[in-house]
């Protein structure tokens, strides 16, 4: 028993392990005295200094990490209710749409979105880059909640049934509970997609619509400074407070069974 | 439960994602499906669908694809990458999603946040990181060669090569390995394994007949959510991929950018999609057949 | 932080509609210095919203599906060609632009712009040799031919250490100067003929590399890139900073090279045609246009900035080439369809080669 705990335990700390080194890296070279995200010359605080008075890029941080909640949230709600019909209905189509927009190759979607956007006449910008997000992460979510449905006990629903439940309270009192984890991850992972994306975002964004990595990426042929490295670090920690405050104001809505 | 309020019912939950996705996904795919049937503009974009009173369709880029050998050989290059790193990414994820699930509910959130902050940080600045600690005169490198040195052999390259590639394809996707095998490992009831243990089942055995058994729907969730969009990556071979590691992505990418051959590029996508999803329909029913069928309602 | 959030907070009040007077530049990222646009904004009394792009095909892919918004952009040539080929651009008014006439009359005029209806030239670039120069000195490699990129017998001394970019136009064009036809040649037998000299010389490549190879050759991971002269530049300058004790030198090939002119046009849907004009105007007097060159080591075509610009800069044959260099020196024109899809049949194969 010993023995199997302190495996798991090294296995899992090479896991975190591997996730970490690559962030502490980020993270210390944002105080690199060295436009360049190559080698270690020495220490300084000029790159916060100079993100702090970058509007642009602060502005782009701000978008994205607007554009994040917004489309997470969405997303969240409706992939849900996507895992939830997969599992309990027989949909034909629904898991087809649902697990394209993960196949198919970004570049593909984001002209198509693009075109489509223009034919409607939808004017694009921050918007327009939030419903195209919303697109792709449905599935991601709809995916781990569906995973998590299966094997459900189904008596614990006949049970809230056979009390006089409505279907209502019956999802809100003993489905929602039970699937929680899975939602959380969902969102967790349409989070991440969202602010991180680049590909989807640069074809749907406006004339003035800058996010984090549309900016960063098109520093890509000139030097990322480590001012990136700065803005990086100080969004995660910043999506990282976000993430507990929320969990420390709705504890019994994300309280898991 | 009468039959019509189940019908309501199914309808109001699935009814908004497919409508959802109707509208912000399948007809703006089906502009570019057609686009694949298409001549590309002379100067970009598409020439006009009606030429002369006449609608311009054929099936030439269809023809290329299917002619030019060249296309499929980088295709299964690709699957062969993503199949290596949604491996990989199940041996890494697997001990960490277990560790999560198994703690202390008071630390099971916390942990899960460790595992995805890293993922907060941009993309980019990430798999420069890994350029760095991949580089000729770092320390990795540098033990790696050493050793090598000493049993005669060249030294190789870490960056720029099939193994940086590899290596980030599989940092990149780690977290959506790791998500879904989480959220079902917690529901996992720890009275089955004590069970099993009185009986005199051993660590592995436990594993090996209930635990892992009882996560495939995760597994499975977790390779799709992995195989599919490695698939069609392009990013990280343009940064740190040696000179033989372009991908269908990167090919897909050129036709978009470069070549401005939309109905070309459309056909690639198109033929990448219905084989990533043929290859997740079938990997569903070999497990469907493995497992039983799922309970599905009407 | 509360600074982030309160801009949070205004990036959301503000959305709805501003109503200031605003010039939307789609531009290269670092393409233009910081206090240009400051002093622009004080001259028009007017903000000026700035979007990047990275390549010009990226700028040709958003165009083409139908983007709107942007007044000025900033192509190269021959994306310029496909632009004006597209219908995409809003003819000049040459009568608001009295600093046109400080443009070098080389630069005006030319097949991708006849009579410049549509565009300005702004700055240039040449596709190089960049090099570690004490590397190539320690193992006496020449800096003067592209044979140095193409060549087993040299490349077998920096195998492992040398990247090329990742541009079929660029990769070919350089490997037809080499083999002593146009860069713009056509014939496919002499593409067949790069191709092969490619693959020949692709094993002792590194990396086909456009966005990470200029880090990689500061740091004195790479020795050898075929790379932009602006890049090789801004090298030198990082090496300086970091303390390097070697120099990123820029080598002109004998053999010719390729020339980049990028252009100041305005599309089409501009909202704000008359200050885009305005801007192109101010971007036309030697002082303005200068800062650019001063900032990155950029090509320009300005007469009256010369005497604005660094002297060592102007001293450097791959950014201010002499009579003789610029004879050698082509600007790539825009292929036509079929040719692309050649063309791009020869790029996959040469990737999938061993």
């Amino acid at each position: 028993m010993r023995n199997r705990r302190v495996a798991l335990w090294v296995a899992a700390a090479t896991g975190y392990a591997f996730l970490y080194v690559p962030l502490v890296i980020v993270i210390v070279y944002s105080f690199n005295d060295s436009r360049l995200n190559a080698e270690w010359v020495g220490f300084t605080l000029d790159w916060y200094d100079k993100l702090f008075h970058n509007e642009e890029m602060l502005t782009a941080a701000a978008n994205s990490l607007f554009i994040a909640l917004i489309a997470s949230a969405v997303a969240t709600v409706l992939g849900t209710m996507a895992g939830m019909a997969m599992y309990r209905y027989k949909t034909r189509l629904l898991p087809v749409l649902v697990l394209t927009p993960i196949a198919i190759p970004e570049i593909l979607m984001g002209v198509s979105l693009l075109i489509f956007f223009v034919m409607i006449n939808f004017t694009l910008g921050i918007f327009s880059v939030a419903l195209a997000h919303i697109a792709f992460c449905i599935g991601f979510v709809a995916i781990v909640v569906r995973a998590r449905l299966s094997g459900m006990d189904e008596s614990l629903i006949e049970a809230a049934r056979d009390c006089g439940a409505s279907s209502w309270q019956t999802f809100r009192y003993i489905t929602l509970p039970l699937i929680m984890p899975g939602v959380i991850a969902g969102a967790l992972m349409a989070f991440t997609l969202s602010i991180d994306d680049f590909v989807i975002t640069f074809f749907t964004a406006g004339a003035g619509t800058v996010t984090l990595p549309l900016q960063i990426y098109s520093m890509i042929k000139i030097a990322v400074t480590p001012e990136v490295n700065a803005v990086s670090t100080l969004l995660m920690l910043l999506t990282l407070a976000l993430i507990i405050i929320a969990s420390r104001l709705t504890p019994t809505l994300l309280r898991s069974e | 439960m009468t039959a019509r309020s189940t019908k309501l019912g199914k309808w109001l939950v699935s009814g908004p994602p497919l409508a959802y996705l109707v509208v912000f996904f399948a007809i703006p795919t089906l502009i570019m499906v057609l686009a694949s049937f298409r001549t590309p503009g002379d100067f970009g974009g598409l020439a006009p669908l009606v030429e002369d009173g006449r609608l311009d369709l054929n099936l030439e880029s269809y023809a290329r694809f299917f002619t030019d050998a060249v296309y499929a050989q980088i295709f299964l290059k690709s699957v062969g990458y993503a199949l290596v790193t949604t491996l990989c990414c199940l041996a890494l994820a697997y001990p960490l999603a277990a560790l999560v699930a198994g703690s202390a509910k008071r630390h099971r959130d916390f942990l899960l946040l460790l595992v995805i902050l890293p993922f907060w940080s941009n993309f980019l600045i990430r798999i420069y990181a890994w350029m760095i600690i991949l580089g000729p005169n770092a320390a990795l490198a540098r033990t790696v060669n050493g050793a090598l040195r000493w049993f005669g052999h060249e030294p190789v390259p870490l960056l720029f090569s099939s193994f940086a590639v590899l290596v980030c394809l599989v940092y990149v996707h780690l977290p959506f390995m790791v998500l879904p095998l989480y959220a079902n490992l917690e529901k996992h009831d720890r009275a089955l394994l004590d069970a099993a243990q009185d009986l005199g089942a051993n660590a592995w055995q436990r594993f090996w007949r209930i635990t892992f058994p009882l996560s495939l729907p995760g597994v499975y969730a977790g390779a799709a959510l992995v195989f599919i969009p490695a698939l069609g990556i392009f990013a990280i071979p343009d940064i740190l991929g040696g000179p033989g590691d372009s991908l269908i992505g990167n090919v897909i990418k050129q036709q978009f950018l470069e070549t401005r051959d939309w109905p070309f590029g459309s056909v690639l996508s198109i033929v990448l999609t219905v084989a990533a999803l043929l290859l997740a329909g079938l990997a569903a029913w070999i497990g469907r057949r493995n497992l039983g069928a799922e309970p599905v309602r009407a | 932080m509360k600074r982030l959030l309160a801009l949070f907070a205004c990036v959301l009040l503000a959305m709805p509609a501003i109503a200031k007077d605003q010039l939307h530049l789609y531009n290269w990222n670092n393409y233009i210095a910081p206090e240009t646009i400051k002093r622009f904004e004080e001259f028009c009394k007017c903000e000026v919203v700035q979007t990047y792009y990275s390549d010009n095909e990226e700028l040709l892919a958003k165009l083409a599906a139908g983007a709107r918004g942007y007044d000025i952009l900033v192509p190269t040539s021959n994306a310029m060609q496909a632009l004006i080929k597209g219908g995409q651009l809003k003819p000049i008014d040459k009568a608001q632009l009295p600093n046109l006439k400080n443009i070098n009359p080389r630069y005006m005029n030319t097949p991708f712009d006849p009579g410049n209806q549509y565009s300005v030239p702004y700055a240039m670039s040449t596709t190089i040799i960049g090099y570690n120069d004490q590397k190539m000195k320690e193992l006496g490699l020449p800096t003067d031919t592209w044979a140095v990129i193409f060549d087993p017998k040299y490349l077998q001394k920096v195998k492992g250490r040398v990247t090329v970019l990742d541009s079929s136009s660029e990769l070919f064009a350089a490997a037809l100067k080499y083999l002593g036809y146009s860069a713009n040649d056509v014939d496919p037998k002499h593409w067949e003929e790069a191709a092969t000299l490619i693959k020949k010389a692709k094993p002792y490549w590194a990396a086909f590399n456009a966005s990470s190879y200029i880090k990689e050759l500061t740091v004195g991971n790479i020795w050898l890139v075929h790379g932009y002269s602006n890049d090789i530049f801004q090298a030198n300058l990082d090496a300086l900073a970091a303390g390097r004790p070697f120099k990123i030198l820029q080598g002109m090939p004998q053999e010719g090279a390729v020339l980049a002119v990028d252009n100041m046009v305005i599309h089409k849907d501009a909202p704000r045609p008359d200050l885009a004009l305005k801007f192109i105007n101010f971007m036309l007097e030697g002082k303005n246009s200068a800062e650019l060159t001063n900032l990155i080591g950029s090509g320009n075509p300005n007469l009256d900035a010369v005497k604005y610009i660094k002297p060592d800069i102007l001293k450097h044959p791959a950014i201010f080439p002499d009579k003789t260099v610029e004879a050698k020196l082509e600007q790539l024109t825009d292929l036509t369809t079929q040719q692309r899809r050649l063309r791009n049949k020869l790029w996959t194969e040469i990737k999938a080669s061993r």
